[in-house]
């Protein structure tokens, strides 16, 4: 199953901060900011169970993560990313000349993995190296 | 049983986010020289004194990569290596500073200078818009103690102080007893404007939902009702008029307001001009009632760093000294738009973990040439480091100053020693500095 047009916004979240302080490079960081939020009702579209992993894509990018629902919602057509090294695979770089990226507001669409992997941090940076 | 000597250290001041709570207890064994237990402090900044015990992901001495893999080496030729990359550059990168001490960030404008690099601190990634807009209209700002004291409205908006400065609600702005709000949170009447209904929204009195990236179109609906102007639209960016009507009457009457920003307003689409329209709201305001606004600094020194820029430059962030005087222009010299741009050709990383934090075609382009990353932990970005400096965790192995997000200094508490061969950034800076000089036959 897939989503579209949804609207991407990353940014802090209490499990993702204790995670990068206990070890950035961690499974924990991974369980903690590799992971996607919906909507309650968005997530039942979706047919799937929360965990499954999901691959978000927007114009500047795509990456694999673990699909949940959210504790802050609703929020019907948004879904939420923590920051860290997997939202920012997604982000706008463009700063508009103020310094700034776009880090929240990108359109986005979302399609369920059977069988997808999520990668770590360290991975996601390899790949960034070879790119 | 073993016995366990322990020191406590009263008072620490919690080197996380710009909230700088200052009343943490830190219990250490003195034996292992290790923190076993934190008082007072948030999940976040509790875990933080934990994570400087020494673990597998703590650096303890300095690092070269050779042959793809890091090999641990003497601090003599990590710091070469280092001023080496540095020298041969011709448009190096400083870029961090925001999780270090006032000290150690003025070292890195002393570097900047004497190599004419660019000098970037993380505002240019979270608040830099603020200070622009700050630099366009000004801005009515206090210290956290007078909205502790004398706020009974308080508005967060595009901010998530439940997750991001967990402290701030208990100490400054909800729930804490004000002399002026004897009781409290029942003295206060807190509003939320979010896209999402955030754990902080859910505890707010009035939520309102913004659509994202619009909240520009709402702060200016607001300045035209309060100056009488009847709107020729059933809504605005989601919400109704007469929801936006009825806002702006408690925004009249209250007797002391604070708007408490985040990055839901610098970090969408408007940017700086979000905080422009938030200012110029501020200041209307000013003409019904008290009101102030605050922006939320997210790392516990990037307000030091702001200033210490500042007073040394004349800039707060996205300085460029190839010139051979600071020159500022964020969009151009700004750390992001230089490295999509791949217009730096190495980079020395100073407490701060841009591979994590920049956009992914950033970090492409910072990844393919030098680096040098000054770090206490493994990070994405010091794991693919040319060079990584071992360093101390300030506030927590050793002392220093750093600006609470309101401009107040607090002197930051050493409560154990760093592990290993680990130094201060300030020592690790002072001996690059040498370094630097040294090869430049200064």
């Amino acid at each position: 199953m897939s989503l579209n047009n949804l609207i991407l916004l990353t940014g802090r979240t209490i499990n993702q901060g204790v995670a990068l302080e206990g070890g950035k490079t961690t499974k924990e960081n991974v369980r903690a900011a590799a992971i996607c939020a919906f909507d309650k009702d968005d997530f039942k579209k979706l047919d799937c169970l929360v965990g499954t992993p999901v691959k978000v894509i927007t114009d500047h990018g795509e990456v694999v993560v673990y699909s949940t629902i959210s504790e802050e919602g609703p929020h019907p057509g948004i879904i939420f990313i923590p920051m860290g090294p997997w939202a920012n695979q997604l982000v706008n770089p463009d700063s508009q000349a103020c310094g700034t990226p776009t880090y929240k507001g990108m359109k986005a669409k979302v399609e369920v993995m059977r069988s997808g992997r999520v990668l770590d941090a360290l991975e996601l940076m390899k790949q960034l190296r070879v790119a | 049983m073993v016995e366990r000597k322990i020191k406590t250290v009263y008072d620490v001041v919690c080197p996380f986010c710009g909230t700088l709570c200052d009343d943490l207890e830190v219990d250490i064994d003195i034996k292992e020289d290790s923190v076993i237990e934190v008082r007072n402090g948030c999940q976040i900044g509790t875990k933080k004194f934990f994570s400087s015990n020494p673990s597998g992901h703590r650096y303890l001495k300095p690092r070269i990569k050779a042959n793809g893999e890091h090999k641990e080496v003497s601090w003599d030729e990590a710091l070469d290596a280092a001023a080496d990359i540095l020298v041969k550059a011709k448009r190096p990168l400083l870029y961090g500073f925001s999780s270090t001490e006032c000290e150690a960030q003025s070292k890195g404008v002393e570097l900047a200078e004497i190599l004419g690099a660019i000098l970037d601190n993380t505002a240019s990634v979270c608040h830099g818009p603020s200070l622009l807009a700050i630099q366009d209209v000004g801005a009515p700002l206090s210290t956290l103690g007078e909205y502790k004291n004398r706020a009974d409205l308080v508005i967060f908006w595009g901010s998530n102080p439940v997750h991001a400065h967990p402290r701030h609600l208990g100490r400054y702005s909800e729930f804490v007893r004000g002399y002026f709000r004897k009781d409290g949170r029942n003295d206060r009447f807190i509003i939320v404007v979010d896209p999402r209904n955030t754990h902080t929204a859910q505890i707010a009195d009035l939520y309102i939902q913004v659509k994202p990236n619009e909240d520009y179109e709402l702060i200016n609906a607001i300045r035209a009702t309060l100056r009488g102007v009847e709107l020729d639209a059933k809504e605005v960016s989601g919400v109704s008029i007469e929801k936006i009507r009825e806002l702006v009457d408690m925004l009249k009457l209250c007797n002391f307001g604070v708007i408490f920003f985040g990055m839901g307003l610098t970090q969408t689409l408007a940017h700086h001009r979000n905080i422009d329209a938030a200012i110029c709201l501020t200041r209307e305001l000013n003409d019904h009632t008290k009101f102030l606004l605050e922006p939320m600094r997210g790392h516990y020194n990037v307000t030091g760093a702001n200033q210490v820029f500042t007073w040394n430059t004349g800039y707060a962030y996205s300085i460029d000294f190839s010139r051979g005087y600071p020159r500022y222009n964020p969009g151009e010299f700004s750390s992001v738009d230089l490295l999509i741009k791949d217009e730096v050709d190495s980079s020395l990383i100073v407490a701060s973990d841009p591979a994590s934090n920049f956009p992914a075609a950033a970090v492409k382009n910072l990844f393919k040439h030098p680096l040098i990353s000054i770090e206490p932990h493994e990070t994405p970005t010091s794991a693919f480091a040319d060079v990584v400096l071992p360093a101390a965790f300030a506030g927590i192995e050793c002392e220093g100053t750093a600006y609470r997000m309101d401009k107040v200094p607090l002197r930051l508490r050493k409560v154990k020693d760093a592990p290993g061969e680990c130094l201060s950034d300030k020592e690790i800076l002072e001996k690059l500095i040498y370094k630097v000089k040294e090869k430049l036959g200064e």
